[in-house]
């Protein structure tokens, strides 16, 4: 059963379908991988067997009948609420249908377990959690990235194929780059959303999935749309490339790895490559986080702030007081330079079908300092991420981080963005990119998947 | 007057005002956070939206109306 638990997403699928792998014994043999390999990257929080079995039982024929997936803890199912990755979420949370849960049962999905997360989707490391850091497949002792660090790490270390994450602030995109992935950020509002404690208030968090390749990503991908994301060319791309921070303030390693990406990406597509510019960027950047933390703000008193549980990280406490004295005027401000970088990004469209830029600047940084090293200093790994994972959440378009290289022994992550809708375009331009480097990153397996102590 | 972040007099002030508690450690990681954020906050501030005309009600899954 091994054999069958490397297999990609649609492979799994395909088998199970075709009667050569039975889905029982996939079920038990992931769990008892899980129970392998999770104690060293803390990826999977929890497991809960009999729910798996109950839901393969009654499982439906569809497109993902009997695959075991895992769920980020930022989504209730019925049987277990989500704790967000902390003691203290200031929501009530309840086990429940979610979106994402009802997308996968209806595919005939199997959820064999919830995925850590960085505490309160405040990170884009993954170190801080209630349930402690999780680890990156690639080296336990480095970040897997934030905030859905566990689904990622889950799929890295091939416990499962497929997991659905959530993106308010680049959180699929920041761990798919940090742990070799393949992960879509959909446009806003295409991807179940239902049951989560911030819908309809968010108007930056979407559900997605991370994969090893894009082909997984549609298929996973359209279980959450609720549409089948068609397979189609990206011949002629025309991608477009900026010369700032984003691009230009990366290690060069970093660099070096996504500039041949980008002209892997061109030559097979038979496409160009055009510079643009984005003078909004640095004050877009601002805009998105502003707007992420004041739309939680709606449950935060100051009673309710003083007494927190002191379960929640001093960080986590501290940010969630800081958010409070954010001022008004910056926010309504953020909403306008919304607008201005949603008008500057139909034009940018007009012209380039995506822009490419590295996801993260830097490679996975130490879970215990996650600083990143750059041209122009030091930063927190935060600071840095944000730069270039902010700009699709504000505006609403869609993204995609895709492996393309490593550097001391980590991946490194090409992302891109398209326009409104165009999801399709992007899971067909990362099939291009895994065409023109022979599948190479794709198919990279990290040290802790290598070996199996034992199988099922 | 000229714009100043200094931490150790806004915070303290400002959660005073709210009626909010803070341990030292909470308020180190205020500190932090205020140096990172308040600088382009203050540069956002002076940013001259007037002129921009609004996106009523925008739908973030589809591109902006042409105007």
């Amino acid at each position: 059963m091994s054999e069958a638990l490397d297999l990609t997403l649609r492979e799994q699928a395909a088998a199970i379908a075709a009667g050569e792998v039975d889905p029982g014994e996939l079920l038990e043999s992931t769990l008892a991988r899980i129970e392998a390999r999770n104690p060293a990257i803390n990826a999977i929080v929890e497991t809960f067997p009999e729910r798996s079995r109950e839901m393969l039982a009654q499982a439906p024929a569809g497109p993902l009948h009997g695959v075991p997936v895992v769920v980020k803890d930022e989504w209730p199912l019925p049987w277990r609420a989500q704790r967000f990755g902390a003691a203290d979420m200031l929501a009530t949370p309840e086990p429940g249908e979610s979106g994402p849960y009802r997308a996968l049962r209806d595919a005939g999905a199997v959820i064999v377990g919830v995925g850590n997360m960085h505490e309160l989707g405040a990170g884009s490391t993954g170190n801080v959690s209630v349930y402690g850091p999780a680890g990156n497949p690639w080296n336990p002792e480095r970040c897997p990235g934030g905030s859905s660090s566990g689904p990622a790490a889950a799929v890295a270390a091939r416990l499962v194929a497929g997991a659905v994450g959530a993106d308010g602030v680049g959180s699929i995109r920041y761990p798919a780059a940090y742990c070799g992935l393949t992960g879509l950020k959909p446009t806003f509002g295409r991807a179940a959303m239902e049951g989560h404690h911030m819908a309809g208030v968010s108007t930056t968090i979407v559900s997605g999935p991370l994969c090893a390749d894009a082909a997984d990503a549609r298929l996973l991908g359209s279980a959450l749309y609720g549409e089948e994301l068609r397979q189609g060319d990206a011949n002629g791309l025309r991608i477009g490339v900026i010369r700032n921070e984003v691009s230009e303030d990366v290690a060069p390693a970093v660099r070096e790895a996504c500039e041949a990406a980008i002209e892997d990406l061109r030559r097979e597509t038979g496409g160009k490559i055009r510079e643009i510019e984005l003078p909004e960027l640095p004050a877009a950047t601002l805009a998105t986080v502003l707007i992420a933390n004041s739309e939680s703000l709606g449950a935060v008193t100051p009673e309710r702030l003083n007494r927190l549980d002191p379960g929640l990280s001093p960080l986590g406490r501290g940010l969630l007081k800081y958010r409070l004295l954010l001022p008004a005027v910056a926010t309504v401000k953020s909403h306008q330079v919304r607008t201005i970088a949603r008008r500057t990004l139909a034009a940018v469209f007009a012209d380039v079908d995506v822009i490419a830029w590295p996801t993260v600047p830097a490679v996975a940084p130490p879970l215990e300092a996650p600083l990143v090293e750059l041209p122009s200093g030091t930063l927190t790994a935060d600071q840095a991420n944000v730069r270039g994972g902010a700009l699709a959440n504000l505006t609403g378009i869609p993204a995609i981080s895709v492996p393309v290289g490593t550097s001391e022994g980590l991946p490194v992550g090409l992302q891109l963005q398209a326009a409104w809708g165009r999801d399709d375009l992007l899971l067909n331009a990362a099939e291009a990119l895994e065409r023109a480097n022979g599948r190479r990153w794709v198919e990279a397996v990290p040290p802790l998947a290598e070996n199996e102590p034992t199988e099922a | 007057m000229e714009a100043s972040h200094n931490a150790d007099e806004f915070i303290p002030a400002a959660l005073a005002a709210y009626g909010v508690e803070a341990d030292e450690i909470e308020l180190a990681v205020m500190r932090v956070a205020h140096e990172t954020f308040w600088p382009p906050i203050l540069e956002l501030l002076e940013l001259d939206t007037s002129a921009v005309a609004p996106e009523p009600a925008p739908d973030l899954s589809q591109a902006p109306p042409s105007r």
